[in-house]
């Protein structure tokens, strides 16, 4: 596992390094103004990527609590405290970011439409899957416990998404079936790459977190081990 | 009609701070949390090795 983490971890670093540092250069120096929003606009090759890549850890999420409640094996949960913890903290700036949009745009910083509220429930369901797990009594607990809410909050990720053709709202659709591309040459090319540093910044960060829940575990293992030696 | 275009570089400055803050801070938490995680398991490692 320590072999693993050493062989990814600084490769990943450098790759993420200059993919989020040419997404940058891309969407200040490169992408065009957008004709109405102005410079607001260019909080969409931000929030966007953040959103989809909640939805990844989501989806990530839900892998890793069906393989731990399908083998009760440690990876599989450790997989899950990672993708859950890394999963609220991009969630958590999917829902400060598009009120900072919305107030220039909208006029207001929030508003109870379907797709901010059925949001704000995954980013609940994520902090109670944290909660969970720092008051579970023992880690199978908190384990068992972490991998079902994490089912339950994967079941919102199709809800949010279809939040706006089921309910109506004023979220902006920019990408879906039927839909032309509406982003020019300048504004497309950051926001892939703003897509692919997002999503690098979220494999760095879970790789880091999968470490320390590996270490977390070995702590147990080794505080169970020191107390069975002393009795 | 009349385009009314919207210059508020003072929201996209907040946006972009916010993001960067939350993305270094979580790495700085994360970096804090390892290393003291670390160091538990040398010191659990090196008890269970005089224990025996």
């Amino acid at each position: 596992m320590r072999r693993a983490f050493a062989l990814v971890y600084g490769p990943l670093l450098g790759v993420t390094a200059v993919v989020t540092g040419a997404a940058l250069a891309l969407i200040f120096l490169v992408a065009p103004e957008e004709r109405v929003m102005g410079a607001v606009q260019k909080l969409f090759y931000i929030h966007v990527p953040l959103a989809f890549v909640t939805f990844l850890a989501v989806f990530v999420l839900l892998v890793g609590a069906l393989g731990y409640l399908g083998t009760r094996r440690p990876v599989w949960d450790r997989l899950a405290r990672a993708t859950s913890e890394v999963g609220w903290l991009f969630c958590t700036l999917v829902l400060v970011t598009g009120p900072i949009w919305a107030r220039p745009a909208w006029g207001v910083w929030w508003t109870w439409e379907a797709k901010l509220t059925t949001t704000l429930v995954l980013w609940l369901l994520l902090a109670g899957i944290l909660l969970a797990r720092g008051y579970a009594t023992t880690p199978e607990q908190g384990a068992r416990v972490g991998a079902v809410l994490g089912v339950i909050a994967a079941l919102d990720v199709p809800i949010i998404y279809k939040a706006v053709d089921w309910w109506r709202g004023q979220h902006p659709i920019v990408f879906g079936p039927g839909k032309s591309d509406p982003l020019a040459p300048g504004m497309r090319a950051a926001f892939l790459v703003a897509m692919l540093a997002v999503t690098l910044v979220f494999a760095l960060l879970v790789v880091l977190r999968m470490r320390l829940a590996a270490l977390e575990d070995a702590i147990v293992a080794a505080e169970d081990a020191a107390w069975r030696s002393s009795s | 009609m009349e385009v009314v275009v919207v210059k508020s570089y003072a929201f996209l400055f907040w946006g972009y701070l916010v993001v960067w803050a939350g993305i270094v801070g979580y790495l700085a938490f994360l970096g804090a949390r390892l290393s003291r995680a670390v160091r538990r398991v040398e010191a659990l490692e090196r008890r269970l090795d005089s224990a025996r």
